[in-house]
């Protein structure tokens, strides 16, 4: 049992809902545990600068911002703080070869990611909460695209590394404090048709033979998200051709 | 949001104005429907969202926490009299999701310009917060508040929501307990953790809001749309307290108010304004009785939280 009385393969409680915002053309709010993000999708448009226009794809900029009052701690996060740019740049390799960009050239697609409270696992829940986002603007992708970390806790002793023993020890959809813990973690983002693996992400010591395990637990979290996210988007569309209707 | 008006459109909300009826079939001083909610956020001292109708969405988040004495001025008896106060800290920001322009540096100048008019009020002299209750130790220690409102979505009227989604977070912020020992090197204090011991900010019912009035034409409105923002001429903040006096007027805008008008409108500020603090504080009560109801049945206490949808 994990510190919040999960076991191993368990993901948070997660809660999403789309079109939640009025100006933008597509939004969705998304929380998993106590990680809460709100999403922003504006376009395809005209870009604002000349700079940025593709002949033959639409541009993609992210931007991700945290709210001062997201951490435990008060703490004003500058425009261009590094760890933003960076969850920033992630989120838009993820999403590049995704979205059918070939389909608006010379204009712009702009997604905002707001936390508004972290306890861990950034990166997963904007990748999450862009594909609710993207969906729900109706920008056309190839697949949907579903994140979840999973990580290892040392808590057998250095010889048994047995793959049975290794899948019952890994927790998956780490929350802050295992995060800020030494153990390792991966990202890892799957587009959810086809499996394939879109994004990779760790910045810990991994040994491969446990890579292989930990990817293949985080893939199985990310089909739960997947599934979660699907039946949100279902339903708002349902209940959109309701009110049309009636 | 629209930068852009033409000129039919400009024509047909004067002319709806100055017939007492706008595009939504509100009259010329009626507020859209505000929904509140306090204690979104737990890891923050106090926190309320406020959702405007459709549109306007801000989330403030208070946080209290000890820092030094503000001991700067000019004048000996100002000094003084700041050394035996605690600090408000107010931060406003546009998130980037709420509208297009505020991607990148657009929102810079008009964060500036929110965070100014709310420093101002609530740093002014009828701020309503109890500022000497937040020293702790004269000279040296005080309580400082940090509001931080967050704008999530626009759909006209910031500045007013700004003001009651504060007043609302206020009513939900709790300062932990201090306890000041007396040892020889002077004073010191320790704060406890526990929660049922924090006690609630005082004066927060003090707090003013602000109701901003728009001149369209030669008639005025509460609570513009975007669009109806894009026709006004001149534009008046008035900030009242729940007692109808008025703690603070602001014009803006390019165009300019007669004299008379503009009395008028300041009155019509101030009743529009108590109606306002007074409808808020009923229904920051109701969720206050609910909650505290939930918990004696050990019901879960639920919060509708981000997906309060109107």
């Amino acid at each position: 049992l994990r510190i919040d009385g999960r076991r191993a393969t368990e993901i948070r409680r997660i809660s999403c809902k789309p079109s939640v915002l009025s100006q933008a053309d597509g939004s969705a709010y998304i929380e998993q545990g106590n990680t809460k993000c709100l999403a922003a999708v504006y376009g395809p448009r005209e870009p604002r600068q000349k700079s940025a226009i593709l002949h033959n794809r639409a541009n993609i900029s992210v931007g991700v911002s945290f709210a001062p009052f997201a951490t435990s701690e008060r703490k004003k996060w500058g425009k261009s703080d590094k760890r933003l740019l960076e969850i920033a740049s992630f989120v838009k390799q993820t999403f590049e070869p995704v979205i059918q960009t070939s389909s608006f050239p010379r204009s712009q697609i702009d997604i905002f990611l707001q936390i508004l409270q972290f306890d861990g696992g950034t990166v997963q829940i904007c990748i999450n909460a862009t594909t609710m986002a993207l969906v729900d603007a109706g920008i056309p992708m190839n697949d949907y695209v579903c994140a979840c970390t999973a990580g290892v806790i040392q808590q057998v002793p250095i010889l048994a590394y047995d793959d049975k023993l290794m899948s019952q020890d890994n927790p998956v959809d780490l929350n802050l404090i295992e995060e800020s813990s030494n153990s390792p973690e991966v990202t890892v983002a799957i587009l959810a048709e086809s499996g394939k693996v879109t994004l990779l992400q760790s910045e810990s010591r991994l040994s491969l033979k446990k890579l292989q395990a930990v990817a293949q637990l985080a893939k199985a979290g990310c089909r739960e998200i997947c599934d979660v996210m699907d039946k949100a988007l279902r339903k708002n569309v349902k209940d959109l051709f309701g009110k049309m209707e009636a | 949001m629209p930068v852009l008006i033409s000129p039919a459109e400009r024509e047909y909300i004067i002319n709806g104005v100055d017939h007492n009826i706008r595009a939504d079939g509100r009259g010329r001083l009626d507020y859209r429907q505000i929904v509140i909610e306090t204690g979104l956020i737990p890891q923050a001292s106090g926190s309320a969202r406020c959702r405007l109708g459709e549109g306007t969405d801000v989330l403030v988040g208070v946080n209290v926490e000890v820092g030094q004495v503000d001991m700067e001025g000019d004048d000996e008896v100002i000094r003084e009299r700041k050394s035996k106060r605690g600090r408000v800290i107010c931060n406003v920001e546009c998130s980037p999701i709420a509208s297009q322009q505020f991607a990148g540096r657009g929102a810079e100048d008009f964060n500036n310009e929110l965070t100014q008019t709310l420093d101002r009020v609530l740093n002014g002299p009828q701020g309503g917060l109890n500022l000497e209750k937040l020293c702790i130790i004269p000279g040296a220690e005080c309580w400082v508040v940090n509001i931080d409102a967050l704008i999530l979505d626009y759909a006209g009227n910031l500045l007013d929501m700004v003001f009651i989604t504060t007043r609302a977070a206020l009513h939900n912020t709790k300062v932990p307990k201090t306890i000041i020992t007396k040892t020889e090197d002077g004073l010191e204090f320790d704060f406890s953790d526990d929660m049922e011991d924090a006690e609630r900010i005082e004066g927060w019912e003090n707090v003013p809001i602000a109701v901003t009035l728009s001149k369209i034409g030669s008639r005025h409105i509460v609570d513009a749309t975007p669009l109806e923002e894009l026709t006004v001429d001149a534009r008046l903040l008035v900030a009242v307290n729940k007692n109808g006096k008025i703690c603070g007027v602001q014009k803006g805008g390019s165009g300019s108010i007669e004299p008379s008008l503009l009395n008028e409108m300041i009155q019509t500020g101030g009743t529009i304004g108590q109606h306002v603090i007074q409808k808020l504080d009923e229904q920051l009560e109701r969720e206050e009785k609910e909650t505290s109801k939930k918990i004696v049945r050990n019901e879960s206490v639920g919060k509708l939280g981000f997906f309060a949808a109107i």
